[in-house]
């Protein structure tokens, strides 16, 4: 009897666990057979495509040209981070220095001249760099790099650091916050400090809305997503 | 437990990997090239435009926004930043169009942008018609076609080479002429579809001017418009709808009345105040009622018509063969109708009446044409406000094209007969035309051009005309060209449109006219004579240089200032002296009552047939462009597919539902296409928009509805040789019913069919 | 100072050419969605053109009538987001948050207009055509709620022109894509709450109406009645 007793207690939770285990697998791979073949297995093709930035038209572009454009992420794995709003530092082709650049007297406006006029500040171009690079610092191996670029007819494939996500909808407007006297830093970190620039402020939306609340500016959801 | 602990670690480790993420993205990204324009990046900037998708010759302004491009530069593919039209917006200034545009000129972005485009030359691989190519370079194909050409222009034998081209307007023309002016017995071929040479011709007889019309359409009181789309497709759609609009509900008080003459409600006729479904073809003779009316009643008198009056034989005679019961036996018009509408124009002033379109494309098309422009020399609208006028012409000292601007559908089926007959051009140059598509068959077009030794296209789009082709050279779209248009009709001044390219090339594509005037640098002799210019825009500045010396609203201190500001303006414009009337020397005896004919046996095929120039595509030619697929029709709401348009009586004496298989068949062939009932349509006509049933032309375009042109016969309006396309009968079978070949766009709950409004 | 933007639309005026919708699909970067799908039901176009027809022939008649978002101040399709992705904002406007939408299309269902659309699958553009994309306007993504806005970028871009200037948006100053390219002048844009503006002078004729008026939604799209719809006879 006792020997029955303790094999029917022993063997109960063993049985009933394996079929808890068996039935979150069975949800699992169903979840995951929803999210793979359902609505989202558009996003399992690999497109290639452009991405653009709140506003701004420079994104990532792949090699292999697809002949279809969707405004959404690439691959799963890229709407897996967009999900979760990842954005990683992104490697640059040169070491450029914010740090010795700002120390030399240039100013942000110089090169990122579009952030008193519109919406995207801008990178400059190649050329914009040669007028000084053709003399100053041509021994540095990064400046060497930057010349064979130019002397290629190329731009440096320069990677966005800030940048929203598409279906972030966020149209943020440089323009109106430089001339409501916000710094460049206060958004952007001291870049005084930056060598290659890095994502040293976490722009979240709470980060927005503290700056807008305290300064008296709109919080309607439409002011910056539409 | 274990095996508890391994799932979740296994979770957690497979969750972080792809929030990993890396930042090896670099080394898969195309190169960029350094940008050729300095442009801010999210800022638009607004460059004056010509829009080319009909000849109104509007302005615009285009939408110039930083974005990055796939481009190939050097033989290398990559990205470059450039300016990229973003919108396209009517200019404010502008005579023609003053801020407006329309629904065909907003979606010419999309043949800039449009993937079907070809992006570099092509010369032919396989068989003629199989549309295979292989690209070449610039290099090869120019010099492919000097080749070609050289022999022809030292050879004195004639019609060694031919130039199919759209009719001639503005400098593109002059530049095309001047080219062919060094090749001894060169053949220029204009062609267009829906031509208006019957209505220029009756101009020309009746009022001296070989011109379409304008109308003072804001200040008119009474119109009346016999078939011409004139809000929609017909003339200058733009001009005409902004008069249309002031002239209902502009003048405070005044509203002008509207009454449409047609067997087919179109997007015009739906706005009119009264709809008249005459018989078709007989339009002319409703014109001649009218007239008779106000001869008889004393409201109007016979001499005031002048020669307009006296090229209807009867004018003096106060038109008697055109009694009220006379012209409702002919017309299906009830005769009080006839009195109460002549008696209303007769007596409200200004009163103006417009012909065009399907009246027109009748064996009687001149007639009625003839009879209305009487009737409006009676009303007394000719050059008077709220009445019709002919745009003044340019000063004499800048070049235009010689001889009539449009030459319709004659001159190509001439060329046909000759092909055909053994006379075949050695060389055939094709540019802006699709005569393969836009003919009946039976004029065989396709078969004579195929017999040609040598084909060239400056086309950008593969369609059925140019897959013909031997060599393609393809040209940049407008947005990328100097564009250069003198608008015939639509504005009171006289004005050429010009405006410099809004956008780099998007391929590896050339200006048509700089490869005319590169090709006849390489002949040399009298062609490099005849084209002196490095480029099309030192052409232009040359050609313009003489309007410096008019008033108008350039100002300029010096010919480089004259040059800067027309080009910033988009065009040069001035109020200039009307050409004084030119009535030909022999105009022929006086228009006798005309009945149409028609082909096809009444009894056999008891439909009259319509096929008519659709908003969408007007002649076909914008079907490649996928907005215009999927806008719904104007009448039918229909999408992406063609119809068979029929009354609803009609339809259930057939027993045939909306979008049943219809079988439409003529004496030359039969088509099939679903249903859709209209209301709005005489009993005994079937309609069917004209643009779809390309079997070239790209992915939107292919394999799509079907061309009613095809069933087509070969019928001419006699004085012109224009296509007379409303005179063919046909005969129509229900097939089966429908299997979803109709798309129509569900717009709008039921509720709102009724219209309930409240304050 | 805050907005009731408005628009008048005469139906004496409209001809029914439809530059309208085309304008609005290359201002907001309306997908097309092919041949397949419209056949559906789900082309999205933001301004539709009705036809309605009265009578039989030979008096058949037909009515134009473009609806766009009727951006009504009473709007049926707020309080059913469970989101709050469909709100009102200061300026009148009946706006659509993007972002907050989730997909559960009761907006659309509560709309008696049926002006909003929804975006059943991610929306392509075969290259190159997607250079024509408006930068300035959102893209949106699968599973996302979209309808006329107002062109609310150019609301925006006047907005903040007009507050850096320290002044007020002046009447005319700019009008949705719609509204500008309207050959024969039916559109007129502006505010409902300035009695100098056109929109206000033309919103008392005594054409005026609005659809669905009994529903109370308070639509600020204005109607102006066609004056007379039939002949004499």
């Amino acid at each position: 009897m006792d020997n029955l007793h303790a094999h029917t207690i022993t063997t109960v939770p063993r049985r009933g666990c394996r079929r808890l285990v068996g039935l979150i697998a069975l949800v699992a791979v169903g979840v995951l057979a929803f999210f793979l073949l359902g609505p989202f297995r558009s996003r399992l093709k690999s497109f290639p495509v452009y991405r653009f930035a709140a506003g701004s038209t420079v994104g990532f572009v792949s090699a292999a040209t697809s002949p279809i454009f969707t405004s959404v992420n690439p691959s799963f794995l890229d709407s897996v981070r967009a999900f979760f709003l990842v954005r990683t530092n992104p490697t640059q082709p040169i070491a450029f220095t914010h740090k010795v650049h700002l120390k030399n007297g240039l100013q942000c406006v110089a090169c990122h001249a579009g952030v008193t006029k519109g919406p995207d500040a801008g990178l400059p171009s190649v050329v914009f760099c040669m007028a000084c690079h053709q003399v100053v610092d041509t021994s540095s191996p990064q400046i060497k790099k930057l010349t064979a670029y130019y002397n290629k007819g190329q731009e440096p494939p320069w990677q966005p650091v800030y940048w929203f996500y598409p279906m972030e909808h966020v149209h943020f407007q440089h323009a109106p916050h430089i001339h409501a006297g916000v710094a460049c830093a206060t958004c952007h970190g001291d870049l005084s400090q930056q060598t290659v620039a890095v994502r040293s402020k976490n722009l979240t939306m709470n980060f927005c809305l503290t700056c807008h609340k305290q300064k008296g500016a709109s919080v309607d959801c439409t002011t910056c997503h539409y | 437990m274990k095996r508890r602990d391994f799932l979740r670690l296994s979770a957690l480790g497979g969750a972080a990997v792809p929030l990993g993420g890396c930042g090896k993205r670099a080394a898969t990204q195309l190169i960029r090239f350094i940008p050729k324009e300095n442009l801010i990046p999210g800022i638009a900037v607004w460059k004056p435009g010509v829009c080319n998708q009909c000849a109104a010759g509007c302005g615009l302004q285009v939408r110039i926004m930083e974005g990055n491009a796939e481009v190939v530069e050097n033989g290398q593919l990559g990205i470059m930043l450039m300016g990229l039209a973003k919108k396209l917006e009517g200019s404010p200034q502008h005579p023609v169009n003053q801020g407006k545009l329309c629904v065909r000129g907003q979606a010419g972005l999309q043949v800039t942008y449009n993937p079907d485009r070809i992006q570099q030359p092509l010369q032919r691989v396989g068989a003629r018609g199989s549309a295979q190519f292989a690209p070449i370079s610039w290099d090869e194909a120019l010099q492919t076609l000097a080749t070609q050409l050289r022999p022809l222009a030292v050879a004195p034998a004639a019609a060694g080479l031919a130039f199919l081209t759209a009719p001639l307007h503005g400098q593109r023309g002059v530049l095309i002429e001047r080219f062919l002016s060094a090749f001894p017995g060169a053949q220029l071929v204009p062609f267009e579809l829906f031509d208006d040479n019957v209505l220029r011709r009756a101009n020309a007889l009746s009022f001296g001017y070989d011109q379409l019309p304008s109308f003072d359409l804001a200040h008119a009181n009474w119109v009346i418009s016999f078939g011409a789309d004139f809000l929609g497709t017909w003339n200058s759609p733009v001009a005409q709808s902004l008069g249309y609009g002031a002239m209902r509900q502009s003048r405070s008080g005044v509203r002008g009345k509207f009454v449409a003459v047609e067997p087919r409600t179109s997007q015009t006729g739906a706005n009119a105040d009264e709809w008249i479904p005459a018989h078709p073809g007989t339009e002319g003779t409703l014109a001649l009622g009218f007239a008779h009316v106000i001869l008889a009643e004393h409201l109007g008198n016979a001499a005031a018509a002048g020669t307009a009056g006296a090229r209807l034989a009867g004018w003096d005679q106060g038109l008697p063969d055109y009694t009220p019961e006379a012209v409702a036996w002919q017309t299906g018009v009830p005769p009080a109708t006839i009195t109460r509408l002549a008696r209303e124009m007769a007596t409200t002033s200004p009163a103006l009446a417009l012909v065009g379109g399907a009246p027109l494309a009748h064996t009687n098309g001149l007639f009625t044409a003839l009879a209305v422009n009487a009737l409006n020399a009676l009303l007394g609208s000719v050059g008077k406000p709220g009445g019709l006028y002919f745009t003044p012409p340019l000063p004499a000292a800048f070049p235009q094209p010689g001889g009539s601007p449009a030459a319709g559908a004659a001159p190509v089926v001439a060329l046909a007969q000759r092909i055909l007959a053994g006379q075949s051009p050695r060389l055939l140059l094709l540019d802006q035309v699709n005569p393969v598509f836009a003919t009946p068959p039976l004029w065989r077009v396709r078969h004579a051009l195929e017999q040609i030794p040598f084909i060239a296209s400056f086309s950008n789009f593969l369609d059925e005309t140019t897959s013909l082709a031997d060599l393609i050279l393809p040209d940049h779209s407008s947005l990328e060209s100097w564009v250069a248009e003198i608008p015939e009709s639509g504005t009171a001044e006289a004005v050429v449109s010009l405006a410099p390219p809004a956008v780099l090339p998007l391929h590896n594509t050339r200006a048509m006219p700089d490869v005319l005037l590169a090709l006849a640098q390489r002949l040399g002799g009298r062609s490099a004579a005849a084209l002196p210019w490095k480029s099309f825009d030192a052409m232009l500045q040359a050609d313009l240089a003489p309007l410096r010396s008019h008033a108008s609203s350039v100002a300029a201190t010096s010919a480089d200032d004259f040059w800067k500001n027309v080009t910033a303006q988009g065009g040069w414009w001035a109020a200039t002296p009307p050409a004084p009337p030119r009535l030909p020397a022999n105009p022929g005896p006086p228009a006798q009552p005309q009945a149409p004919q028609f082909d096809g046996a009444a009894t056999d095929f008891p439909f009259y047939f319509l096929p008519y120039a659709s908003q969408q595509f007007f002649d076909g030619r914008f079907a490649n462009l996928p907005w215009m697929q999927e806008l719904p029709d104007v009448i039918t709401t229909g999408m992406w597919t063609c119809w068979v348009e029929i009354n609803p009586q009609t339809a259930a004496k057939l027993q045939i539902a909306q979008g049943d298989l219809l079988e439409v068949a003529s004496q030359h062939g039969t088509l099939r296409a679903p249903a859709v009932i209209v209301p709005g349509l005489a009993p005994d006509v079937l309609a069917m928009p004209v643009g779809q049933g390309h079997d070239q032309y790209g992915r939107y375009a292919q394999g799509r509805g079907v061309n009613p042109l095809q069933i087509l016969a070969p019928q001419v309006e006699p004085a012109t040789g224009s296509l007379a396309w409303g005179a063919t009968r046909v005969k129509l079978t229900r097939v089966r019913a429908g299997q979803g070949e109709l798309i129509l766009y569900s717009g709008g709950p039921t509720e709102l069919s009724k219209q309930r409004f409240s304050r | 100072m805050a907005h009731r933007w408005g628009m008048v639309i005469d139906l004496d005026r409209c001809t029914g050419c439809e530059a309208c919708i085309v304008a609005c699909h290359a201002e907001n970067n309306i997908a097309t969605v092919g041949a397949k799908e419209a056949a559906r039901g789900r082309a999205m176009h933001w301004i539709r053109v009705e036809r309605t027809w009265d009578g039989e022939f030979p008096n058949a008649r037909l009515q134009y009538r473009p609806v766009p978002c009727q951006q009504c101040d009473a709007a049926p399709c707020e309080p059913v987001c469970p989101t709050y992705a469909s709100y009102h904002n200061a300026d009148g406007l009946n706006e659509q948050v993007y972002n907050r939408c989730i997909g559960t299309r009761y907006c659309a269902n509560a709309c008696p207009y049926t002006v909003r659309v929804f975006n059943w699958f991610d929306p392509v553009w075969e290259k190159p055509l997607q250079l024509q994309l408006n930068p300035d306007v959102s893209t949106r993504e699968e599973g996302v709620m979209e309808k006329c806005t107002f062109c609310r970028q150019r609301i925006q871009a006047v907005e903040i022109q007009a507050q850096e200037q320290k002044r007020e948006i002046k009447d005319q100053e700019f009008n949705p894509a719609c509204v500008q390219t309207c050959p024969s002048g039916a559109m007129v844009f502006g505010d409902l709450d300035d009695p100098a503006s056109q929109v206000f002078q033309l919103s008392r004729s005594l054409r005026a109406g609005t659809l669905l008026t009994e529903l109370g939604t308070l639509p600020k799209v204005i109607y102006l009645q066609r004056e007379s719809s039939h002949g004499d006879q």
